[in-house]
């Protein structure tokens, strides 16, 4: 992929994220879900790369970069696509559970955790250090997971 | 044993075969048990495994030992209504229906592993090696085809293992000879040819590199293997 196609991808993303934050201004519940789902889509692609190449086992520092940034940037806004009444209530179907709304301390706590490691990978990243992304790929994926084995219902 | 008399047993399953079959009979449940803990390096080794198996078996129904064969038990369907309507022929290896629901339990195990192959997770964490050709919304949706055609695999294992233990309760012994090769001689069939040690050598080295290249994301660089 080229640089600049990256670049546009990352741009779109931002838009999204920015989208995300602007939730609390007059979007219904469901369009919430569905914006949420968006952003989610795009997190877990982001992912899904950087993942790819740590375990490529010979990752490239550029692709690494670019998706380590959008990580970072989506991490730092997941908080804001969990404005209240998006959850099952909202009548779009959802994995989001009450107790995101019923324990809203947890909920950022875990925001928090996801947020700080991403910002360690982004960091490792954005200096090239391809050795210390990889250490610290696995903290970023448990913080994913703690959250989701808590806050998220299980697939189906 | 007398000069003359023929011996009351044949050697039907090679040891390859049941080496194949009793390592897919553990893995299968090992699979399903290592993705639902959510051990997926465990669970791509699993596959891997399986995958590396399901091609030596291929090699092996054409170059393996004379019961392993797919000339030796897959026959057209007029043999396999024949059969069905009055059973009772004796037949080296499965019989006509049995040895296409063999195939068809290769055919499934062989798709499963190819959608895992291309899968990935609701997070993007954990994907096979070749979801790098595939988008995420489309290793999404192949994820979800792999868990659907678990139930597919499961049906014919269930199927499989019912066939066995309608077998076996009518006086068939079909699962000692699977475990020690040997069967009972059926009147007027030969021992089915036995397969050199070097197709062996040759079958599973194939094999082993072609899965290899497979788990790799078909590559030829070590160390992505996890």
């Amino acid at each position: 992929m080229s640089r600049l196609k990256l670049r546009a991808g990352a741009v779109g993303m931002t838009a999204a994220l920015l989208a995300g934050g602007a939730l609390a201004a007059g979007l219904s519940g469901a369009e919430a879900v569905k914006l949420r789902q968006t952003n989610m889509k795009a997190l877990g692609a982001a992912s899904k790369a950087f993942f790819e190449q740590i375990r490529s086992g010979a990752p490239d520092k550029g692709v690494v970069k670019v998706q380590a940034d959008k990580i970072e940037a989506a991490a730092k806004a997941l908080p804001t696509w969990f404005p209240s009444g998006s959850g099952p209530e909202a009548g779009a179907k959802t994995g989001a559970l009450p107790i995101i709304w019923a324990q809203p301390d947890a909920f950022a706590a875990a925001g928090r955790r996801l947020a700080d490691q991403a910002a360690k990978l982004d960091a490792a990243g954005d200096a090239g250090d391809l050795a210390a992304v990889a250490a610290q790929a696995p903290a970023l994926g448990a913080a994913c997971k703690g959250c989701h084995d808590k806050f998220r219902a299980p697939e189906k | 044993m007398s000069g003359e008399a023929a011996p009351q047993t044949i050697l039907l399953w090679d040891l390859p075969t049941r080496l194949v079959h009793w390592l897919i009979a553990l893995l299968v449940p090992f699979s399903w048990w290592s993705a639902t803990h959510e051990h997926l390096p465990w669970h791509r080794l699993s596959g891997y495994t399986i995958l590396a198996l399901l091609i030596f078996r291929l090699i092996w129904g054409f170059v393996g030992g004379g019961g392993a064969r797919f000339s030796t038990f897959l026959r057209g369907p007029g043999a396999v209504i024949a059969y069905v309507r009055r059973r009772g022929a004796a037949f080296l290896s499965h019989n006509p229906l049995g040895g296409w629901s063999v195939a068809a339990m290769l055919a499934a195990l062989t798709l499963q592993v190819s959608l895992g192959l291309f899968s990935v997770d609701e997070d993007g964490l954990e994907a096979g090696p070749l979801s790098k050709f595939v988008s995420f919304d489309v290793g999404r949706s192949i994820a979800r085809i792999h868990h659907l055609t678990f139930w597919l695999l499961l049906a014919l294992i269930a199927l499989h293992l019912g066939a066995v233990a309608f077998y076996e309760l009518r006086g068939s012994r079909l699962t000692l000879p699977m475990v020690t090769g040997r069967a009972a001689r059926a009147a007027g069939l030969a021992e089915p040819r036995r397969a050199p040690l070097i197709a062996f050598l040759l079958a599973a080295a194939a094999a082993a590199a072609i899965a290899w290249f497979i788990a790799q994301g078909l590559g030829l660089r070590a160390g992505a293997l996890s």
